[in-house]
């Protein structure tokens, strides 16, 4: 039981640590937290749907246009939207994530009304056991991606030389433009990045979840509570807050109380915050506002 | 008395006659949508204290509204309480909400403050559902009806009753802003060292603020049980809590007049709009964009810098 608990919780997080890297990758590139994340999220699963169910596109040709489609959005949204205001205090940069929020969840209810439809596997086969373990192919895929990305990502920042570059115009912007990096350049792929990563944790869960308009607003939260948990700000914290909070979440519901699942994030966000800001693995940085 | 005050006073007494009489000249419906106005007003005023003159982005104020109205709805379910008195309670327990929630607004800032206080929302909602055997649950409840003189109050009756608390909310809040107690608001809000370096009660100060606007939204939640005569977990969420950041940010952030512009603007534009599944959030978020865009310090700062009477003293960047 423990073991099973603990394995469908990594999955699970692995979603979340997917978002929340999304999430990381702009809070770092541009100091916006970024609420319409869960959208981002939405839209991705959209965005298969929409071609497979009305198109009849293969399913991996679905998946390569809703990635790059999303790329396409999250630059676009950088360059009309988050650019014209940079200077404009924090706050404003906020409320104009919020405005997106809305703005793609009412053109998807727009044209998927209160309609709740489901993605079909992406992976179809029965459940493999593993002594005790059940996985399904989904888990399985999900864990795989996940994996996958996080190593990527994790080489590309910390190996490649684009990768220093980025880290560079994330810590010190004025710095790093004075040393001839294109900063906007950089904070608009990044854009395109988070959002890539927020659509591929979206095709990633709807066959286990439903695709609705509505379906980013728990998404978005757990990623804040990911972000919280493992350092906000910290990309290796960010992965490692999202499957501990998979893991938590699995093993208060499985040994106290399912209703607690849904809770989870937000106590920890309290907790965390109140106790340890920093998180498990961050440093105590201020956010500017 | 200067002659330009007279007129002033004279602009308000017509402004407050006409809105005595507004009931005579609205059906039903519009009534109701007037009503709204002035529940989201109060509760934008009260949001406005915590955002906009202590200038801390905290997201409770959901919270805040949600508490209040099962404050009201549940003393009058459980207790019988008349609504008067449920209204009080309303105000006293979002009081010390707001009072506990500014606890951790001494410790954590910025975004961290923003996400913490949003937990504490969805946390609020979760016990709602869970505390079933007080709180009826999921579904919610139904409120006792309010009667006066012998009969159920109507649309028309809410509205006085609305008209009055709100109006004691805004002055209440206006002669609270303007006093020693606002300026330290405002003082913090520009430089916490500064503001201590000359005396300021920072940590005092918050908690005041956070208190008041917990009473303030509270009474708003209170309001808003009458409004509706239902209170469910699920109208205290996160759509909720983005409804009243954007009337403060369109109205504009430390102004009262914006605040009510905001309200007015943004529950009157989605009524019509109502029956277009997503337009409704589509119009919402284009009027956003554009004040974002257009107008940085909202509505409430376009009319600061166009007409300078109405300036509000402590209005600023």
């Amino acid at each position: 039981m423990l073991a099973q608990l603990i394995v469908s919780g990594v999955a699970v997080g692995c979603v979340y640590a997917l978002i929340a890297l999304g999430m990381t990758i702009l809070f770092r590139s541009t100091t916006i937290v970024n609420f319409c994340h869960g959208e981002f999220f939405m839209l991705g699963a959209f965005a298969v749907l929409v071609p497979l169910q009305t198109l009849g596109w293969g399913y991996g040709w679905c998946i390569l246009f809703s990635l790059s489609l999303l790329f396409v959005v999250g630059m676009a949204v950088e360059r009309g939207l988050m650019r014209p205001l940079q200077h404009a205090p924090h706050i404003s940069l906020a409320m104009m994530t919020v405005a997106l929020s809305y703005l793609f969840k009412g053109v998807a209810r727009f044209f998927y009304g209160r309609e709740v439809v489901a993605l079909p596997p992406l992976l179809a086969g029965d459940p493999v056991f593993f002594g005790d373990v059940v996985l399904t192919p989904q888990d399985m895929l999900i864990m795989g991606v996940v994996l996958v990305v996080v190593v990527a990502s994790y080489l590309f920042f910390q190996k490649t030389e684009i990768g220093k570059v980025v880290e560079a115009a994330s810590e010190t912007p004025r710095g790093a433009s004075l040393s001839g990096i294109n900063v906007p350049l950089l904070r608009n792929l990044m854009w395109g990045a988070g959002a890539t990563m927020g659509a591929l944790a979206g095709i990633l869960i709807a066959p286990n979840t439903l695709v609705y308009p509505d379906m980013g607003g728990h998404m978005l939260v757990r990623g804040f509570a990911a972000m919280t948990l493992g350092g906000f700000g910290s990309l290796p914290g960010a992965v490692v807050g999202g499957i501990t909070l998979g893991v938590v979440e699995n093993l208060a519901g499985g040994y106290v109380s399912s209703a607690l699942v849904e809770i989870t994030a937000y106590v920890v966000i309290i907790i965390v915050l109140l106790i340890r800001p920093q998180g498990l693995l961050g440093n105590w940085r201020r956010a500017r506002v | 008395m200067s002659e330009p005050h007279k007129k002033n006073r004279l602009l308000w007494l017509v402004a407050f006659a006409l809105l005595l009489v507004l009931p005579l000249a609205v059906n039903n419906y519009v009534q109701f949508v007037v009503n709204t106005m002035l529940v989201y007003s109060l509760a934008a005023i009260g949001f406005n204290v915590v955002i906009g003159y202590l200038g801390q982005l905290a997201f409770a104020n959901a919270a805040f509204f949600g508490i209040g109205a099962y404050a009201a709805g549940l003393s009058m379910a459980h207790l019988g309480l008349p609504y008067p008195l449920a209204l009080v309670a309303a105000a006293v327990v979002g009081g010390l909400a707001g009072a506990l929630v500014g606890l951790p607004a001494l410790r954590v800032r910025g975004y961290y403050l923003a996400i913490v206080t949003l937990a504490f929302g969805e946390l609020m909602r979760w016990m709602y559902v869970h505390a079933d055997s007080v709180t009826y649950g999921a579904s919610g409840f139904n409120v006792p009806q309010v009667v006066l003189f012998g009969r159920g109050l109507n649309e028309t009756g809410k509205y006085y009753v609305f008209l009055l608390v709100t109006l004691l909310g805004l002055g209440a809040t206006r002669f609270l802003v303007k006093s020693r107690i606002g300026r330290a608001f405002v003082a913090v809000r520009n430089n916490e060292a500064a503001a201590a370096s000359t005396g300021v009660a920072v940590l005092r100060t918050k908690v005041v603020a956070f208190a008041w606007s917990g009473l303030i939204v509270g009474l708003a939640g209170g309001l808003y049980a009458l409004l509706n005569g239902r209170v469910s977990p699920d109208t205290f969420g996160l759509s909720q809590m983005l409804m009243h950041f954007a009337i403060v940010m369109i109205g504009g952030l430390g102004s009262l007049a914006g605040s009510i512009i905001g309200a007015v603007l943004l529950t009157g534009a989605p009524e019509l709009l109502r029956n277009f599944p997503g337009l409704e959030e589509i119009v919402f978020s284009l009027l956003l964009m554009a004040v974002l865009f257009l107008m940085p310090r909202g509505i409430g700062g376009l009319i600061a810098d166009r007409i300078p009477g109405a300036r509000e003293r402590l209005y600023q960047e």
